[in-house]
């Protein structure tokens, strides 16, 4: 039956490289549904980034946010996620 | 003191290490920087590279030793009517029937990871200086020219030309202004999933073809897929790959669809109810993966988008970072190399004739505009008639969309792109054919041995010890996901305990030393083959035969008829030297009448379908046959 082995990690200090423009954001949520990780939520009608420690680097955030408020950076070297099985 | 390089290449997924090693080749001072610590750790695909990818790209990919996981010979495509009556159709014409099958290839399945390495390997073979763990911010500018990256930690390294391989997102052309962020509703998300099953099983119920499904959207069973996508399985050597994928947004400032909840719905209702996946992997299958990752594929059929530059001054895009995802089989991989090598090729004439500016690099755009095989794969509107038949409940749209994206109709209007490609390959160097020939078994015979290249940097401890943590929960917050994940974990805290053994990988990704992994060309790739016994002749022969191939118990010495084979392989070698300025010729005349191919194609197709039929037929007379050939590669050594 289906069991999890882990076959993704992530690790190291990423540093914030995903943050959300308060003055752009709406609190549309397009952010919130189309994260896999869950790494969104909605505080008091905008989004914020909760955790980055399950986010895959997909930038589906980045591309949902049509009105620019989701910044989009990368994780420093050698940090983040990894997988052999990609 | 700023460091400087002729060629500094981003990235070190499937493009990046093909343009850095030609650059490095052809004498140039060459960087390959990767944000990753080892290359091809955060490259997610359900991989099968096409054959022509092996074909017309890299010739030391088709001549070498890459690890695949699988050769494919073909696609089923099932069409799920009714899933709930167990109503479903069967499509499997592109296949390559017995006992062709297993050697002669559609394409090769490979995990990202170790593709990349070996890549990543053969570049720093051929002089290229690798530097992981590296994040490029920015590109450096000096007036309005691209002259080089500038690193996380500030250091600029200065370049005479950037080679820009960073991947769909394209994030530092963006920034430098080269390229516009794409819009949500080109991009799609794909939801990967991969699970360890025994080979032997693996063999018996996928053998050597991918599975596609499609549905209705009401069926719930494949994501309702953007222009129209499908879900897809791919057997690897020891695992299964599952992906299914779905745009982002149907239209632009549209509202997105809560992804996580349709993907875990329809990857619940795939696993529950296709009786092939119920009854036979399910209870067998064990899953150790759960990855997602975005790819740009619709970007080919939006005029504005594709026609967005691909070069600077200075500056080089290719692969999925120019917008060369294949929109017909969502593959990227051969464009990548293809544009790796022009992209290379444009850099060396333009470094060596001393003038590397926005004019001399636009000829990088006219050659991956003109190469027949990108231009076909980018700009395949079939998804288009697919989705609309999905849309529109029409069964036999549905049933053709898919004979001619996914089935042998396929050849309809591939043959004109591979057929030029060929001509083109030949023209430039008629003992490409041969090498064509010589690839095929090869590879067949290093999956069947696992016999590729090693690798310098192999899996390390950590992916196989148990110092996964459940993830955490995040108690309180209202995410649309409900949480993380189930398959995720979370390592961080494990890495600091005790139960990881202080293994070698996890020294090297400490935060400590950041980019300091330096790969010098020589020494650990030379100690590793050494270490390893595979290319030692007496050692293959002694290699246990693994899988199928073990059962047919047959003692067929097929020695005489071997040796024939490659004695024939010699001739050809020799014809083909002689004949070459003729079969350049050749070509070239016949260059104008490959645009014939498609029609043509089209016209022999119903002839090619019966030929097919009968063929399958006639498998399991043939099956001896299979064994014979399977056994003379065993044998060839």
């Amino acid at each position: 039956m289906e069991r999890s082995t882990g076959g993704v990690v992530w690790w190291g200090e990423t540093g914030e490289f995903i943050q959300v423009n308060n003055t752009h954001c709406d609190g549309c949520g397009d952010c919130l549904r189309v994260c896999l990780g869950g790494c969104f939520a909605l505080r008091e009608g905008k989004a914020v980034v909760i955790n980055l420690e399950s986010c895959m680097e997909c930038a589906a955030c980045w591309y949902a946010c049509e009105k620019g408020a989701v910044l989009y950076g990368l994780p420093k070297g050698g940090t983040g996620f990894a997988t052999e099985y990609g | 003191m700023d460091e400087s390089y002729d060629v500094v290449v981003i990235g070190a997924g499937f493009g990046g290490p093909v343009a850095a090693r030609k650059c490095a080749l052809a004498g140039l001072k060459t960087l390959l920087l990767e944000r990753s610590a080892r290359p091809g750790e955060k490259v997610i695909s359900g991989l099968t590279i096409p054959f022509y990818g092996f074909l017309f790209g890299p010739d030391f990919i088709r001549d070498g030793n890459p690890p695949i996981e699988r050769p494919v010979d073909g696609i089923v495509n099932y069409i799920v009517k009714d899933i709930e009556r167990g109503d479903i159709e069967v499509d499997d014409s592109l296949r390559i029937p017995r006992p062709l099958s297993p050697v002669l290839a559609f394409g090769y399945n490979a995990y990202c990871r170790p593709f990349c390495q070996w890549e990543a390997d053969r570049a720093v073979e051929a002089g290229v200086e690798l530097r992981t763990s590296v994040t490029v911010t920015e590109l450096y500018r000096e007036d309005s020219r691209v002259a080089g990256v500038i690193t996380e930690d500030g250091k600029v390294i200065k370049a005479r030309a950037v080679i820009d391989a960073e991947g769909s997102q394209a994030l530092l052309a963006v920034k430098a202004g080269v390229r516009k962020k794409y819009p949500p509703d080109v991009i799609s998300l794909a939801d990967v999933y991969d699970y360890r099953m025994d080979k032997d099983r693996v063999d018996r119920i996928l053998g050597f073809s991918n599975r596609f499904v499609w549905a209705w959207d009401e069926q719930r069973l494949a994501p309702p897929l953007g222009f129209g996508n499908g879900l897809m399985v791919w057997p690897y050597r020891e695992s299964i790959h599952f992906m299914q994928d779905q745009c982002l947004k149907m239209e632009r400032g549209g509202k997105a669809p809560n992804l996580a909840r349709l993907f875990r719905e329809y990857h619940r209702n795939i696993t529950s109810k296709l009786p092939w996946w119920r009854d036979e992997i399910a209870p067998h299958a064990e899953l150790r993966a759960h990855m997602w990752d975005s790819f740009e594929i619709y970007v080919g059929l939006d005029g504005e988008l594709r026609k967005m530059p691909m070069c600077a001054n200075g500056l080089l895009i290719i692969g999925d970072a120019a917008g060369l995802e294949s929109t017909e089989l969502c593959d990227g991989v051969p464009a990548a190399w293809f544009s790796a090598e022009l992209a290379a090729e444009t850099a060396i004439e333009a470094i060596f004739g001393g003038d590397v500016s926005e004019r001399k690099l636009r000829k990088y755009q006219m050659r991956v505009e003109s190469h027949p095989l990108i231009r076909w794969s980018i700009s395949g509107t079939n998804r288009y008639d697919l989705r609309y038949a999905q849309k529109s409940h029409d069964i036999r749209l549905l049933r053709k969309c898919v004979h001619n994206g996914w089935g042998v109709g396929a050849f309809t209007h591939a043959s004109t792109p591979l057929l030029l490609t060929a001509l083109r390959a030949i023209q430039e160097n008629p003992m490409v054919i041969t090498s064509w020939l010589r690839m095929f078994p090869r590879y067949f015979r290093n999956w069947l041995f696992e016999s590729f290249d090693p690798l310098s940097d192999d899996r390390p401890e950590v992916f196989r010890c148990d110092a996964y943590k459940a993830p955490k929960s995040t108690p309180g917050e209202s995410t649309a996901a409900g949480g993380v994940p189930e398959h995720s974990s979370v390592v961080t805290e494990a890495l600091a305990g005790p139960g990881t053994g202080g293994s070698a990988g996890v020294e090297t990704l400490g935060t400590e030393e950041p980019s300091s992994v330096v790969a010098t060309p020589g020494d650990p790739l030379k100690e590793a083959r050494e270490s390893r016994s595979f290319s030692s002749n007496e050692v293959i022969n002694d290699a246990p035969l693994r899988g199928w191939e073990t059962q047919t118990g047959s003692q067929i010495s097929g020695g005489t008829l071997l040796r024939m084979a490659q004695k024939g392989l010699a001739c050809l070698d020799g014809l083909v030297f002689m004949l070459g300025p003729a079969l350049s010729g050749t070509a070239k005349l016949m260059e104008p009448l490959a645009r014939l191919a498609n029609p043509v194609a089209t016209a022999a197709l119903p002839v090619v379908e019966v030929i097919l039929k009968g063929w399958r037929r006639m498998e399991p007379l043939l099956e001896p046959i299979t064994e014979r050939i399977t056994r003379l590669l065993v044998e060839s050594r």
